[in-house]
């Protein structure tokens, strides 16, 4: 809310500068976030928090300033209408309210003889500087009434409203009615109009109506001053797109007892300025009217959460300026009655929280809790994370963090067994659902640094997937994916050129990640469509699906801008921290004995993958087997067409004694056996 | 015996003369070896006569011992020599680019993350996990949020459906804790928030929070203050003040927005305040035994105060030059 400071010290006469008052409104929560100059002096934009529409007024602020700065406030005095001369406004007019649960009060005052122009140039400045745009003298006064009260007004021609009454109504379906705005709006149930005898008039707490609008002709004004259901306003607002700074207003807070000063503070400055007579007395329907409930305070309370003790002449006066009431009912214990403008008072602490604010926050000492100590941890997922985090940057990968939010691709998680997200009424495609693969992210990152011209291609990310399934079930599952595009050894002036081919670049880190908790995975040929069709791998713990490598399918590589072989993978973290905790060796004896090394070199027909080799060399090795390394693979002359060949490197250990060159070609000479009659392998003989 | 002197001599010209290592096994081979002079020496002994024997056999010892040790002490120069020039011929330029290995980071947000969590666990914090996508429930309603508010105009929400919604604050995890826990607790969370914003260098419809509070007996907003500065202290330096003022959550009561003094500035870093008792009181808390605090800030602030970042879309941009940096 802009205000000019002038206007805040007619009602709080401080003697301090513009910053200081900025400062003051600001430490007691009224966010002074910019300051500026006009034509009436400086103007504060403040910012008023959802809980305190009472501070959307000239004399809400003012009221918070002089209590914070310890001065008295001080009001404007009006002379309350009465209906003591005849005519009174009740010969005028008449108000019916049919929905007393979204209309608790009705007021209208009637002014006559009405001679619309400007208004003066202070009223017009100042509505200028709170942004407000000067229309005529009534309709300015009627706004200034509001940013002065916080209570918005509206004034109807009176001789165009149909038996010149008021009916406060639900709207019914299908109604219409245009607005001051010129649009016309379907009213339905659930709205509250200002109706005349025949039809509505006006969005109630809203905006007015065209056809009743005051114009240079109007000679009698109905000048209308209401209480509102809040939650009646917002939804109609929202249903409307319509926000006014009265439907604003009527959101928050309106003091339903202010509703009557406002009229005559309106109808007193209207005949000071002689805009028009206004009629003596209101028309005042209160059907809501509540008791004002009150509220016990006790001073070991305040010391207990604002974290030090008031005094008890503090707190009084603190409340008093505020405007509550106070009745001290034992030592340290008052029943305190919130004024009417603060119906977000409601509880003991609420009112702590008043007596903290106006002492000042700078106050509240500093302390450490002591009391039992706890222990600090983290979840064993989140540590789970972190070592995988770990793991892939020591592999030299650099981590992103990518949208959840994303636009749907052919990139992201094509299974069928379940659904993206999808958020609803979404404003744009890139923020229309829920990523179910890490993958369409890291393509995308590696992508935009590609066209950037930046390197290396190598990156991950770890966190969370989505996806909805068939029974409706929404899944959130923690996942880590990679990128690796180009070269793998960076270039340098080493002559370091063997480049491997991209899939087993992929492949090795994932190995990196099941290795370092001694996990088996298995690798099986698979069918993502978005990789390649015959350099993709399922990968599977404990016989379940948990991921996929593989190099990423020619066809994307033009969209994304990689000039190289793209190669990706992708693994749910649960099951893997799951096996990872099960898994866990223990520490065996180490085995003090020598090891026997020997090599073995099957010839297999090209067809025979080499898992199937390596599970019968483990099988027939037992647990003498310390080591088996892979460390070749060869095809070509001489081998038959048809054929490759493999090196195996094996590493023999006992645990209880040294082991022979007889143990250890019995169980070579058993592998070689094993192999020939299942596989078909030859071996070169020996010599 | 000037034979032996002479032979002496001879070896030492020879061995000078010796400049590497097979050079002085020649040398050695012919004066010590088994066909070498001193053997050939040993073998006259014969024939001299008995009384000349024994002397001349001790001058032909000491010889040998004194050639022994003119080899060796030759030997090791040499050697010393030859190593020296091998060393020296294989002189690198130690200005060319080592073996580049390479170099994996975490992304600025993770690395923030972790210290947040290093400074809060040792502070006896419990850290624990919720769901992204959250329900109705946990996000408003369970945190005092009252129906049709104006408070939520602050936080326009991605929904999914009615009670399903990305959540858009890490708060929402205080009802999760609660319904199972009761004081007292200390506990923390962090992860991703969302809200409808237009993006530019300050807003951002997809952020991170942490989110910490606790509550026990007699826990007040010095309390509060306290862990406030202990935990900008340990994130920004010692030297750092913490500044409340009072703001509005519906969650909390009274409200606090905490700021710090960085570099003889206010920075706004969060919002704060003792827990609503409405809360307490909603999952079965005796609110006038236990009272507690809330406080929440954002992790990328954190990260752009400590290293002087001014876009807060660098973060999900990804640009290796970027996060190279940290």
């Amino acid at each position: 809310m802009k205000v000019p400071v002038e206007w805040i010290r007619e009602f709080a006469p401080v003697e301090m500068s513009a910053d200081q008052i900025a400062d003051r409104l600001t430490m007691a929560g009224l966010e002074v976030e910019a300051s500026e100059e006009s034509d009436v002096g400086i103007v504060l934009d403040i910012k008023v928090t959802p809980n305190r529409g009472d501070c959307l007024s000239v004399l809400g602020l003012a009221r918070e300033l002089a209590a914070s700065c310890r001065i008295q406030f001080r009001g404007r005095q009006v002379v309350p209408s009465s209906a003591d001369e005849p005519p009174d406004a009740a010969a005028y007019t008449a108000v019916t309210i049919e929905a007393p649960d979204l209309c608790p009060r009705y007021a209208a005052r009637v002014v006559e003889d009405l001679r619309i122009g400007e208004s003066p140039a202070w009223i017009q400045d100042r509505l200028a500087a709170a942004g407000m745009r000067p229309i005529s003298n009534v309709v300015d006064i009627t706004n200034y009434v509001m940013l002065e009260t916080g209570q918005p007004l509206h004034a109807f021609d009176y001789d165009t409203l149909t038996e010149r009454r008021i009916v406060v109504r639900r709207a019914r379906n299908g109604e219409v009615l245009t607005t001051l705005d010129g649009v016309e709006r379907l009213l339905n149930n659930d709205m509250l109009v200002i109706a005349d005898a025949r039809r509505p008039v006006a969005l109630a707490g809203i905006m007015g109506g065209a056809e009743t609008e005051i114009t240079e002709r109007t000679r009698t004004l109905l000048l209308e001053s209401a209480h509102f259901d809040r939650r009646c306003i917002r939804r109609t607002a929202r249903t409307l797109a319509l926000n006014t700074e009265a439907s604003y207003r009527f959101e928050r807070i309106v003091d339903p007892e202010g509703v009557v000063y406002a009229a005559d503070l309106a109808c007193k400055l209207i005949e000071e300025l002689g805009a028009g007579r206004p009629v003596m007395g209101v028309v005042d329907v209160y059907p809501g009217r509540r008791e004002l409930r009150s509220v016990v305070l006790r001073l070991s309370r305040c010391r207990l959460l604002m974290g030090y003790e008031p005094s008890a002449e503090d707190v009084t006066q603190a409340l008093e300026r505020l405007g509550f009431g106070l009745v001290q009912v034992d030592a340290g214990v008052w029943e305190v009655r919130p004024p009417s403008w603060r119906p977000d008072i409601v509880r003991e602490v609420d009112v702590v929280e008043e007596v903290a604010r106006v002492l000042g926050y700078d106050r509240i000492p500093e302390r450490l809790m002591t009391g039992l100590t706890t222990r600090g941890t983290d979840t064993e997922e989140a540590r789970f994370r972190d070592a995988v985090r770990d793991n892939l940057i020591g592999a030299g990968l650099q981590e992103v963090v990518c949208h959840t939010l994303m636009a749907p691709s052919d990139l992201d998680d094509p299974s069928p067994e379940t659904q993206r997200v999808a958020i609803r009424s979404a404003l744009s495609a890139e923020l229309s659902g829920l990523r179910r693969s890490l993958i369409p992210g890291l393509c995308d990152v590696a992508s935009r640094n590609a066209r950037r011209g930046l390197g290396p291609l190598a990156f991950f990310e770890v966190g969370p997937v989505f996806a909805v399934t068939r029974d409706g079930t929404y899944l959130e599952r923690d996942a880590v994916a990679g990128l690796v595009s180009g070269r793998t050894t960076p270039r340098s002036w080493h002559k370091l050129t063997a480049e491997v081919t991209p899939f087993y670049v992929g492949k090795g880190l994932v190995e990196r990640i099941s290795g370092q908790w001694k996990l088996e995975l298995r690798f099986q040929p698979s069918d993502d469509p978005r990789l390649h069709p015959t350099r993709q791998a399922a990968v599977t713990l404990d016989g379940h699906r948990i991921g996929v490598v593989g190099e990423l399918h020619p066809a994307k590589h033009a969209d994304l801008h990689l000039r190289e072989r793209c190669v990706v993978f992708e693994l749910l973290l649960e099951p893997l921290r799951l096996a990872a905790g099960v898994a866990r060796p223990t520490p065996a004896q180490l085995s003090k004995y020598p090891s026997v090394a020997r090599d073995l070199a099957p010839r297999v027909p090209m067809d025979v993958p080499y898992e199937d080799v390596r599970a019968r060399v483990e099988e027939v090795a037992g647990e003498w087997l310390a080591e088996l390394t892979l460390v070749d693979v060869f095809s070509g002359p001489p081998l038959p067409e048809g054929t490759r060949s493999f090196t195996l490197s094996l590493v023999f250990r006992a645990g209880d004694r040294t082991l022979t060159d007889a143990d250890v070609d019995g169980v070579v000479d058993r592998m070689r056996e094993r192999l020939k009659s299942e596989l078909g392998a030859t071996f070169q003989e020996a010599g | 015996m000037n034979d032996i002197e002479q032979l002496l001599r001879q070896a030492q010209v020879e061995l000078a003369g010796a400049t590497t290592s097979g050079d002085i096994a020649a040398v050695e081979a012919r004066y010590l070896g088994s066909k070498g002079t001193i053997q050939a020496l040993l073998k006259t002994i014969g024939s001299l006569p008995l009384e000349q024997r024994p002397t001349f056999g001790a001058r032909v010892n000491e010889a040998k011992a004194a050639l022994t040790r003119m080899v060796a002490e030759r030997r090791a120069f040499v050697e010393a020599e030859e190593l020296r020039q091998r060393l020296a011929s294989e002189a690198v330029d130690v200005t060319l680019p080592g073996l580049p290995v390479p170099c994996g980071r975490l992304h600025p947000l993770s690395a923030t993350v972790r210290r947040i969590k290093e400074v809060l666990i040792g502070l006896g914090f419990e850290f624990v996990d919720g769901p992204e996508l959250e329900d109705y429930e946990h996000n408003f309603e369970a945190l005092n949020y009252p129906e049709e508010h104006p408070a939520f105009d602050e936080q326009m929400t991605f929904y999914v459906d009615d009670s399903r919604l990305l959540r858009t604050q890490t708060t929402s995890i205080q009802g999760r804790v609660m319904c199972q826990r009761r004081p007292p607790f200390r506990i923390a969370t962090t992860g991703r928030c969302f809200r409808y914003e237009a993006v530019d260098a300050t807003h951002h419809h997809t952020f991170h929070q942490v989110d910490v509070f606790m509550a026990d007996e007699g826990i007040s907003l010095a309390d509060l203050k306290g862990i406030l500065r202990c935990f900008a202290s340990a994130m920004f330096g010692e030297d750092v003040q913490v500044r409340f003022r009072p703001d509005y959550f519906p969650f909390v009561e009274p409200g606090v927005d905490y700021s710090i003094l960085w570099h003889g500035r206010w920075l706004e870093l969060g919002g704060a305040g003792l827990i609503h008792p409405n809360i307490l009181e909603h999952y079965g808390i005796d609110s006038e035994r236990y009272t507690g605090f809330a406080f929440g800030l954002g992790v990328e602030r954190i990260h752009m105060i400590r290293h002087g970042v001014t876009d807060l879309r660098n973060y999900l941009d990804n640009d290796i030059r970027f996060l190279s940096c940290f």
